[in-house]
């Protein structure tokens, strides 16, 4: 074991994920202590370098901890561990068992998180950087090819060389649409008004979707670099960075990363010489989910409501200012310094026949393994469930997953074969959205969760055309009666008749995917709802009017764990004998079905 | 438009921020984020200020104030919670710890104590999903939160003595 | 240029809208949020129409789509009238104490409203001709406020509003009679803000707020003695007219 830790003729560098899920499981502290360990510390002659980076993506094992070049990863270190890193490790050059991940199969330790089942099955291409690199550090970014290829664009390529290329890539838009990104750069090179702008949209607000958050805080240069191909490209001189109000943390390494590319050169007059003029500004979102609609957004930068508008002339012709205008968002501007790198047939001959490259998913809900995973095109959802996120928590049976937010649906697991790309998901009446992988199970009332995104955009929507607001209320109305136990089966031909209208006529695509939800979990789980409208029975046990938990006096132990949970002193029981639920008390959480191991609590 | 004696002191420290920018349409919206980050809400005056330095009329600024959920028209509480109901965090029983917090503050979602010290919030996704059900108390992230150890969260800061949970 | 609706061949600008062309042939239309003054909102959805460009047919609203290639459109179908039907629907679930909405839902339904009111009393359907129309006054005193379910129409805070000067410009444009005013003892009051009424020098009828011929006064830069209603100007035109008339004879 200790051979792989000698010949380190490179210096070490210990590099601790300081992404949003490790710094909410304490990894500041953990660096800050590292940092102290080994300032203080009298047996190590060359200092290793310290890195904060961004999210490695699996947040649910955090805080990570990686040595390089020793490729050691140690999972969910704590303060206290810091002295024993410092001492076993890196003098001792012995592994501490305790902080490593073990094989779900053989058991097995695993000294580097690359091993992992985790990460062995995934393909970064927008997550290359991510967890590898100082956000902070424009030269960590540059140490990784960073910048090469906009040296190489405007070294030895005409502007409508990149946008052929892009074309050619296949490149699909990250952001939902999955509209050709090469075919927009050309629209707007083939207008004649000036100046044009380029608009990296980062209000990531898809519920369960993180990436584009990961971007921008773990590789912020690369968002830019994009950007600079872009307007080359398509001779803009001006660029927007619209992130989300709650990021800090990417404001702060975006707004780092900008000042750090002007300093280099990147950006500003006379770019590396080539008489390109380009310079990016970052705009803060006000908090709003429609300002990631296009038009939205760009009427948020004018200082306008951030109302959509009809998109019968594209932004490309018609954007910023009434000015031809570029707008992608954040993943789709991670990929495009690939493409440009190493070339359109490389990036293509990764995914399907009608969407090219990886994709980055966020896996999360009731799942082994959470966090972020970047995998081709056409990946089928079993492997991105259950061979890389392990599978359903707990053991419990999967009942569907949810996909692309509340323009998405959930997709049952009869179809868990289906390949993803963005026309297998369309067809399965969900969409690719920014690619939020939302697994449920069992214990998930799938009418709850389409209550639950339509009350989302009820107060989401901008309320300016009435079949969105009037559409989205009038669905929230039927979703809740329903959910009460007071619902006809007419209903669910009502829902259907709005549903087709909000989708035929809303003004922009929030309005027009928001009774996704809804229509798809009435296609795949009408029994469901005909359980909570004809039976009055909610077979998940989640909607509190129609669930009711009782245990089972035959299984229980007398444990003594669901009356430990219960939070409102709902259970009661003597030690070694059957509890009972007081159903007057009850809050219908369903913390104590949760937490008994035999299974003894039920819903009635 | 009526401006009270508290507001109208501070003319002075608004006016420092507001003209901090220039006086376009497109700086309303940093302009309003800056008065919410420093006074927790964006005062009346300081609205009409705005409006007057970057040329727009009141009622478009005041629009723009009750559209976007990062500015608030009253002011917050000095511990602000945020119960995040995401679609992860809402499958994992988030939702019940928004009733955690009204069983002990008596405040709902959108709602300051009558004392000013607490306001509760529900937001959309913090992106912290691998720590579902999250909480964020004044920027503090707490995961992975079962609905007994709300109590606990919310002594720290001052809040949900026996008293209060006493007036149920 | 040459475009096809239902049919028929219809000359057109490039750059037109659907809906005016269709106004100008007159074609019926339905539309709740449009008003020449101000051109298509796109928010009532009521004017949607199918369009086939090429090989593919879409929806689109016709009082915001410009006309720029050579397209065929479809005014009346199956598919558009069940989407205007359940449109109908929405707006008067949203605003049934509307005489006007009622009777739209009535064109559309003959079953009883599947759904509960949203609230019986309501006349608005957000159509945002008023906020518009005080605009175009020049005044901007009502916005649309907050977002999605919430949306409504209002003055800052909900109170009397600075710029108001009562003028009724909102209430003339609005098509459901959602506008509260009261009028009584020489006070109008409008938008939560009283005003002093002036009465006609002539006929004596009180015909305007004097913040509203305070500001047309400055605005115009034009200082009248004498303040008439609508009716007795032109007659004291015409007065005018005739005694230059008889000067020039």
């Amino acid at each position: 074991m200790n051979q792989a830790l000698k010949n380190n003729e490179t210096t070490r560098q210990i590099m601790v994920c300081c992404g949003t899920g490790c710094i909410a499981n304490g990894s500041r502290d953990v660096y800050q202590a590292l940092c102290h360990e080994l300032a203080n510390h009298d047996g190590i002659d060359v200092q290793p370098v310290m890195k904060a980076t961004g999210c490695n993506g699996w947040c649910e094992k955090g805080p990570l901890v990686k040595i390089m070049p020793d490729d050691i990863t140690y999972c969910g270190v704590k303060v206290k561990d810091a002295a024993e890193i410092v001492d076993k490790t890196l003098v001792g050059g012995e592994l501490i068992k305790r902080l490593l991940v073990r094989d779900p199969v053989t058991k097995s330790y695993l000294k580097s998180h690359h091993d992992t089942p985790f990460y062995s099955k995934q393909h970064k291409v927008a997550l290359r950087n991510i967890g590898e690199i100082d956000p902070a550090s424009i030269k960590d970014y540059i140490d990784r090819d960073g910048y090469q290829a906009l040296i190489k664009v405007l070294q030895n390529m005409s502007p409508g060389q990149v946008i052929d290329e892009v074309i050619q890539s296949g490149l699909r838009g990250r952001g939902g649409g999955g509209f050709p990104t090469g075919v927009k750069w050309k629209s707007c090179a083939d207008t004649n008004a000036c100046p044009r702008y380029i608009i990296c949209n980062g209000d990531e607000g898809d519920p369960g979707a993180f990436m584009d958050r990961s971007i921008m805080e773990g590789d912020p240069h690369t968002v830019i670099e994009g950007m600079i191909i872009c307007a080359y490209g398509v001779q803009a001189s001006k660029g927007f960075i619209y992130v989300r109000d709650e990021y800090d943390l990417a404001v702060i390494h975006l707004s780092r990363a900008v000042e750090d590319a002007r300093d280099g050169g990147f950006l500003g007059k006379n770019i590396l010489g080539s008489g390109l003029e380009f310079d990016i500004e970052l705009v803060r979102g006000g908090g709003a989910f429609v300002c990631g609609e296009e038009t939205a957004l760009m009427a948020s930068i004018e200082g306008n409501l951030g109302e959509p508008r009809d998109k019968y002339v594209f932004p490309t012709e018609k954007g910023l200012w009434g000015k031809p205008t570029v707008i992608n968002n954040v993943e789709t501007w991670a990929n495009v310094p690939v493409i440009l790198g190493k070339g359109a047939q490389d990036f293509a001959s990764v995914g399907t026949a009608g969407s090219k490259g990886t994709k980055v998913f966020s896996l999360v809900g009731k799942v082994v393994n959470t966090g972020l995973v970047e995998v081709p095109m056409g990946t089928s959802l079993r492997e991105i469930i259950y061979d890389i996120g392990g599978g359903v928590l707990d053991g419990r049976s999967f009942k569907a997953v949810q996909t692309g937010g509340p323009s998405g649906g959930c997709i049952p697991g009869s179809m868990l074969n289906l390949e993803v790309d963005f026309d297998s998901l369309t067809r399965a009446g969900s969409m690719m959205g920014s690619g939020g992988l939302i697994v449920m199970d069992d214990h998930t009332c799938m009418v709850e969760v389409a209550r639950y995104y339509v009350n989302f955009l009820a107060g989401e929507s901008c309320g300016k055309c009435t079949p969105c607001r009037e559409g989205i209320r009038a669905l929230l109305d039927i979703l809740t009666r329903i959910c009460n136990g007071d619902g006809q089966i007419e209903d669910l031909d009502l829902m259907e008749q709005i549903g087709e209208t909000m989708q035929e006529a809303s003004l922009c695509a929030l309005g027009r995917t928001a009774p996704n939800p809804v229509l798809s979990t009435m296609r795949y789980f009408r029994d469901e709802y005909e359980a909570h409208i004809l039976d009055k029975h909610c077979p998940a046990g989640v909607c509190p009017a129609l669930t009711e938990f009782y245990i089972d006096a035959d299984i229980c132990k007398g444990c003594g764990s669901c009356a430990r949970n219960c939070p409102v002193d709902a259970v009661s029981g003597k030690k070694k004998e059957p509890h009972v639920i007081d159903n007057s008390k009850c809050i219908r959480c369903g913390e104590c079905y949760r937490h008994c191991k035999f299974q003894a609590v039920r819903i009635r | 438009m009526y401006i009270d004696e508290k507001e109208l002191s501070k003319k002075n420290e608004y006016k420092r921020i507001i003209y901090s920018y220039p006086g376009e349409q497109r700086y309303v919206l940093v302009i309003l984020q800056d008065l919410q980050k420093n006074f927790n809400y964006i005062p009346r005056l300081g609205l009409q200020m705005v409006a007057e330095h970057a040329g727009v009329p009141v009622s478009k600024v005041y629009s723009m104030a009750s559209f976007y959920k990062a500015l608030s028209l009253s002011p917050k509480g000095r511990v602000a919670i945020k119960v995040c109901d995401g679609t992860a965090c809402h499958i994992k029983s988030g939702p019940v710890l928004v009733d955690q917090v009204y069983k002990y503050l008596h405040i709902k979602p959108g709602e300051t104590s009558a004392d000013g010290e607490f306001s509760l919030e529900t937001v959309n996704c913090l992106g912290a999903c691998a720590l579902a059900p999250v909480m964020v108390v004044n920027g503090k992230v707490y995961g992975k939160l079962t609905p007994s150890s709300i109590a606990g969260i919310i002594k720290e800061y001052g809040g949900g003595t026996d008293e209060s949970s006493l007036k149920e | 240029m040459e475009i096809k609706i239902d049919g028929k061949e219809v000359e057109v600008c490039p750059g037109e809208t659907i809906l005016e062309v269709c106004r100008r042939e007159n074609i019926p239309i339905p539309t709740l949020c449009y008003h020449e003054a101000f051109g298509g909102q796109g928010a009532c959805r009521m004017c949607m129409v199918e369009v086939k460009e090429g090989d593919c047919t879409r929806m689109v609203a016709s009082c915001t789509y410009p006309i720029h290639q050579e397209i065929e459109v479809i005014t009346m179908s199956e598919k558009i009238n069940r989407v205007r039907s359940t449109l109908a629907m929405l707006q008067y679930r949203r605003a049934p104490n509307s005489e006007y909405i009622r009777q739209l839902y009535d064109t559309y339904h003959v079953e009883p409203m599947p759904l509960a009111l949203v609230d019986p009393m309501e006349k608005c359907i957000l159509c945002r001709l008023c906020v518009n129309a005080c605009e175009q006054m020049g005044r901007n005193a009502i916005a649309m406020v907050r977002r999605g379910i919430d949306k409504k129409v209002s003055t800052p805070f909900d109170e009397a509003a600075d710029d108001c000067i009562g003028c009724m410009a909102c209430v003339q444009v609005c098509p459901t009679g959602a506008i509260q005013v009261m009028e009584e003892a020489g006070k109008r009051v409008i938008w939560n803000k009283s005003f002093d009424l002036i009465t006609c020098d002539r006929c004596g009828k009180p015909f305007a707020t004097r913040d509203e011929i305070a500001y047309m006064e400055k605005k115009t830069n034009l200082y009248e003695y004498e303040h008439l209603c609508e009716r007795c100007r032109p007659k004291a035109m015409a007065k005018k007219m005739e005694a230059l008339n008889r000067d020039n004879s």
